[in-house]
């Protein structure tokens, strides 16, 4: 199973002035293969700095990411990332851009039939059988982000990175999609390394909670959700367990504020 | 988009006439154009028609520069060098306007270059562009190219600096190199100033090509502005206008459409 390691990671800014803003330091985290974690904090501690090293978007400054033991340089194939923003091509149809997951990875243009049947069965997989030949301009917040995950997953990610990929959307579709978020989980096997601000997601969604300092982020500390999956199965929201949990997490992020 | 989920209110008068007319492009459109003619034939009976002539004595003009072939030939030797400025503005401006704004070193080179050249009055080359090129069509081109190719050139150039850096980081973190990048996020960007720009080209060659007429060939459209409004004969002067007139509606028509056809994911607004 693939494995993320962060080791004494540490990243700082400059700032409107000239002066360094040190957003993480010293930041050491295993993520094992297999598992979905999650990171909490409150805003500007780091955490997007934190996936987008993970993505291999940005270098670490000091400290090494590695990936399945092989230090990370830039983006890697073996990974997929879900943005909040989603960042679907205005001018691709749904089909297109969740080609593009297998495009520019192959580096070529043309999908295989196979690839293209892929590219079909994950959108169905997603929910949106039927919007191949839409623009995103003409779907929903919910439906779009749903575009994002199927861009992802048709990579066949080993590591799933999300920056809080539900964070833009109301109450109702964030609940729905992160129930098909853990039914998709269960299916593909993928590591998950989920960002979020919000308590309840990370708890609900994942098997280890990340808590962190605000600036500079360093981690504060860890709780592991002992939670049965597949959580939609019950009402794992209702269980003392979750209760439990949310409330020692609160108090440690409240500080923080 | 043709919608009327309401039915029409049955109200009486004038209100349902205009709901009727209103819904109607067409009939809108033919109503607008009779209002502009009324007002005009009473504007034109009561001032001398050395100032407007009345609508009638127009059309008769107009039909009688037709049947000479005047209007006709004029219209065809302004046409031409207008269409090969403009094409060679669209093709050179485009070009250079994508390559500027992808190669910033490029751009910061020439923009300098490029700024002070259209900052000049497109009026003050022509005497260079006829002490180079002399009086012919030659100088006609030269001078809607150069009307032309800088507008457009400096749209496409904005639009492509204009690149959603967000987008690029997506497409980065997809695995896609700098070229892939060029292609799947910065020219599908850039697309939209393309035609904004051509439209603005449009406008801008249209002037070049009277203008150019009018002072340099004594041909076309240009030199039946000059030659009419000399000899005031003021009802002949405005058959050349409504030839005018028509091209830039119907050019303005074929680069909406042609955005239409090229940016099918481009949200239509309605107000």
């Amino acid at each position: 199973m693939p494995e993320l390691e962060f080791v004494n990671v540490r990243k700082s800014y400059r700032g409107p002035t000239g002066e360094n803003l040190l957003a993480l330091d010293d930041f050491s985290l295993k993520v094992a293969g297999g598992r979905f974690v999650t990171v909490v904090g409150p805003s500007g501690c780091g955490k997007t700095t934190l996936l987008r090293m993970a993505g291999g978007l940005i270098p670490s400054e000091t400290g090494k990411i590695r990936l399945d033991g092989a230090v990370l340089e830039g983006p890697s194939p073996k990974m997929s990332m879900v943005f909040q923003g989603i960042g679907l091509m205005p001018w691709k149809t749904i089909e297109g851009n969740v080609s593009l997951g297998i495009q520019l990875q192959a580096h070529r243009q043309k999908l295989t039939a196979e690839e293209s049947h892929f590219v079909k069965a994950t959108l169905e997989l997603v929910g949106l059988k039927g919007f191949e030949h839409y623009y995103p301009h003409q779907l929903s917040g919910g439906m779009q982000q749903r575009v994002g995950l199927a861009r992802a997953l048709v990579r066949q990610p080993e590591i799933l990175l999300m920056d809080e990929p539900f964070g833009a959307l109301d109450a109702q579709t964030r609940t729905v999609l992160q129930d098909e978020l853990l039914n998709l989980w269960g299916r593909v096997k993928s590591t998950v390394l989920f960002i979020t601000h919000d308590l309840d997601e990370a708890i609900y969604l994942s098997d280890m909670v990340v808590i962190m300092r605000r600036r500079p982020g360093r981690i504060k500390q860890v709780l592991e959700v002992n939670l049965p999956q597949p959580r939609y199965s019950y009402d794992a929201r209702a269980e003392k367990e979750f209760t439990r949990l949310r409330s020692i997490a609160w108090q440690s992020i409240k500080e923080e504020l | 988009m043709t919608q009327s989920a309401e039915p029409m209110p049955q109200s009486n008068g004038a209100n349902s006439i205009f709901a009727a007319i209103g819904g109607n492009q067409v009939l809108l459109g033919a109503l607008s154009i009779a209002v502009f003619i009324g007002v005009w034939q009473v504007v034109s009976m009561n001032v001398p028609p050395i100032i407007l002539p009345s609508p009638a004595n127009v059309f008769a003009a107009f039909a009688e520069l037709t049947a000479s072939g005047e209007l006709i030939r004029a219209t065809g030797q302004t046409i031409w060098p207008f269409a090969v400025g403009l094409v060679f503005a669209f093709i050179i401006g485009t070009t250079l306007g994508l390559l500027l704004g992808i190669f910033r070193p490029a751009a910061r080179l020439l923009d300098p270059y490029i700024f002070v050249f259209w900052s000049i009055p497109n009026i003050a080359w022509l005497p260079l562009f006829i002490a180079w090129f002399g009086v012919g069509q030659l100088t006609l081109i030269v001078f809607v190219f150069v009307s032309a190719v800088f507008p457009q050139l400096l749209t496409v150039e904005a639009g492509a600096k204009e690149a959603d850096s967000f987008l690029v980081e997506v497409a980065r973190s997809l695995g896609g190199t700098k070229r892939e990048i060029l292609h799947i996020v910065v020219l599908p960007s850039a697309l939209p100033y393309i035609f904004a720009g051509l439209r603005i080209a449009v406008g801008r060659a249209l002037v070049g090509i009277i203008v150019g007429q009018l002072l340099i060939v004594a041909t076309g459209i240009g030199y039946m502005f000059q030659f009419y409004g000399e000899t005031l004969s003021l009802a002949k002067y405005f058959a050349p206008l409504i030839v005018i007139a028509a091209l830039a509606v119907l050019l303005n028509r074929a680069v909406n459409w042609a955005e239409h056809v090229f940016i099918p994911w481009k949200p239509r607004a309605f107000i």
